[in-house]
């Protein structure tokens, strides 16, 4: 599915959110697995699965191996028949886990409050102090396992400047701690860590060798420094900095009409670009 | 330890002692209703898990029996319990909370900032792996995650060197709670159970906990599980209390039986002031006598047929 190209390319309108779950989708790979989180990566995952990687197997923490979910997605599913449709496997959460921490699930994704320049999370507080916080989230829920074991891990989040910290409030799940070696030194699996952050304006990777958090790729018609601007750290910034393509017709049509015609999970900023 | 936090532990041959003298092995009939099970099962102070979520096949009828009986100073386990952990919190129920994930929406955040109640940070595997330790009877589990993060502080996680790999490993505390709910789609008398579609820790939850009260949405004769044994998701000498409650998991859904119901999960969800939820818990469970008459009064049966109907996928459920 290559995204339409020309001089003339009308301008198209969308969400914030239809443009991370498209840029999402497009990271995935088919013939691989997929640890499947509660809300947006569910929908990462079924867009994924229409027009990309029809063989990508989905885990869910609640124990569903291989589900072809069904369209529309159900707002609020967590484990419902829809959602866990045609599994290979319904299990439980001790087992849906082990596959990750044996080395079987290739990707997973997660959101969070904040990040810092090694993909450290926090989903647990803002502010204030961990007994009496200003702000206080759910906290981990599996995002924790995600982030731990599986080999790539990708970050989805809305790109808000006060998002990108020097130092977290909390650090919920692990990205690459304080920086090259320190995953491995703590003991977590060697090999793992995040891998892409998927913003609502950028695409970032993280440095081979220093670890650090990377601008990779700027959406079409930005200037990378509107992307940096504000950011609570200053990234690396890559050489080649990819053209991020906006959301093409079919993706937005199967979001809009199949996937999620309630506008759920896909409403957001209203945001625009040229093809 | 650190001095922040707060763990519950029991030494695994004080529960086996307890087992002993305090389950029956004996198949009796343990029906009863939801006010009896949770008056006899769940005393004030107690630590509670439940199976599965807010959403799907939660022990939502129990929940709201032990709010009606205004039980006091509980310690819960909140896994999925998205909408639970704000009512029992709001309702003065619950003091303290394992988190894996603490709940949805501003009330219970707003309750960990005023310190209406305590919060002990884990993940929701830990939780799962503290559980199963429980269940498996070893007090600790080692796992590969955790490190590194700021729950160690608050939690009763240690970190030690793995005496077969010389590197840094995570244990968790063997959990075993006072009392496990689960909502099933079938059980008998005796308490042999079964649930259909995917779990979180049924069978862990209840062998890892002193009382386990089933609440089913239909009774079935004991003799239908000897005829399809691989289907027992948990056998009765675990289970104390068998209540039937049919749409026991509303407004969550039952895989196979019923769907969710979104405008009362929403009603849930926009839940954000102590005004507002005394509101909701007056007039939705202490001014309701039981689940029958919530039903009746709260929900009606043009609703209960319409979520039946939305139910239309049966793989695996039947």
């Amino acid at each position: 599915m290559s995204p339409g190209k020309g001089e003339n390319m009308p301008v198209v309108e969308f969400t914030d959110t239809e443009f991370m779950i498209c840029s999402a989708a497009r990271l995935l790979e088919d013939r691989k697995t997929f640890f499947v989180g509660w809300g947006i990566p569910q929908v990462v995952a079924i867009l994924a699965e229409r027009l990309y990687t029809p063989h990508v197997v989905q885990i869910f923490e609640f124990g569903a191996v291989g589900p072809q979910s069904l369209t529309p997605f159900v707002r609020g599913t967590m484990g419902g028949p829809s959602n866990i449709y045609r599994s290979l496997q319904w299990t439980n959460m001790n087992w849906a886990f082990s596959y990750a921490v044996n080395g079987y699930i290739d990707y997973g994704m997660l959101g969070a409050a904040q990040v810092d320049r090694y993909g450290n999370l926090n989903s647990t507080f803002l502010g204030g102090d961990y007994q009496r916080p200003r702000r206080r989230f759910p906290g981990s829920g599996g995002g924790n396992e995600v982030a731990s074991f599986c080999w790539k891990t990708i970050i989805v989040l809305k790109h808000e400047p006060r998002r990108f910290v020097e130092k977290l409030d909390f650090l919920t799940s692990p990205g690459y701690l304080q920086g090259p070696g320190a995953r491995e030194a703590t003991g977590l699996p060697k090999g793992t860590g995040p891998w892409r952050v998927v913003t609502s304006k950028a695409l970032f990777g993280f440095d081979e060798e220093t670890k650090e958090m990377t601008l990779i790729g700027v959406l079409k018609g930005l200037e990378p420094s509107e992307v940096l601007r504000g950011m609570g750290f200053e990234p690396r910034v890559s050489h080649q900095l990819l053209e991020l393509e906006p959301p093409v017709p079919a993706e937005l049509s199967l979001l809009r009409d199949e996937i999620d015609p309630s506008g759920l999970i896909i409403r957001g900023e209203k945001m625009q670009a040229r093809r | 330890m650190p001095a922040e936090t707060e763990v519950r532990f029991i030494h695994p041959d004080d529960f086996r002692r307890w087992v002993k003298e305090n389950k029956t092995r004996e198949a009796v009939d343990k029906l009863m209703t939801e006010r009896e099970a949770v008056a006899r099962f769940v005393p004030d102070g107690a630590y509670i898990a439940n199976d599965f979520s807010s959403l799907t096949r939660g022990p939502q009828a129990l929940i709201r029996e032990i709010i009606r009986q205004r039980k006091r100073d509980l310690w819960v386990c909140a896994v999925f319990t998205i909408y639970d952990s704000p009512l029992l919190v709001g309702a003065g129920c619950c003091t303290r909370i394992d988190v894996g994930f603490l709940g949805y929406g501003n009330y219970i955040g707003r309750a960990v900032s005023t310190g209406k109640v305590k919060v002990f940070d884990y993940t929701n595997g830990v939780l799962a792996s503290r559980l199963l330790a429980g269940a498996r009877g070893i007090t600790f589990i080692p796992v590969r995650n955790f490190l590194g993060t700021d729950g160690l502080r608050y939690s009763g996680a240690k970190v030690i060197n793995d005496p077969f790999t010389g590197e840094p490993v995570c244990l968790v505390p063997a959990l075993n709670p006072d009392v496990f709910l689960v909502h099933v789609h079938q059980a008998d008398v005796h308490g042999n159970a079964r649930v259909f579609g995917t779990n979180l820790f049924t069978l862990e939850g209840a062998m890892a906990s002193k009382r386990v009260i089933v609440s089913a949405e239909e009774i079935i004769e004991p003799l239908e599980f000897r005829k399809d044994p691989a289907r027992t998701t948990i056998p009765y000498f675990l289970v104390d209390a068998v209540v039937h409650s049919p749409f026991g998991a509303y407004p969550g859904g039952l895989p196979g039986r019923y769907e969710l119901d979104l405008e009362y999960l929403d009603l849930l969800g926009a839940i954000q002031t102590d005004e507002e939820m005394e509101d909701y818990l007056e007039g939705h469970i202490y001014s309701i006598k039981d689940h029958l008459e919530f039903l009746q009064k709260k929900v009606g049966w043009p609703k209960l047929k319409e979520l039946m109907r939305k139910a239309a996928i049966k793989e695996g459920y039947q």
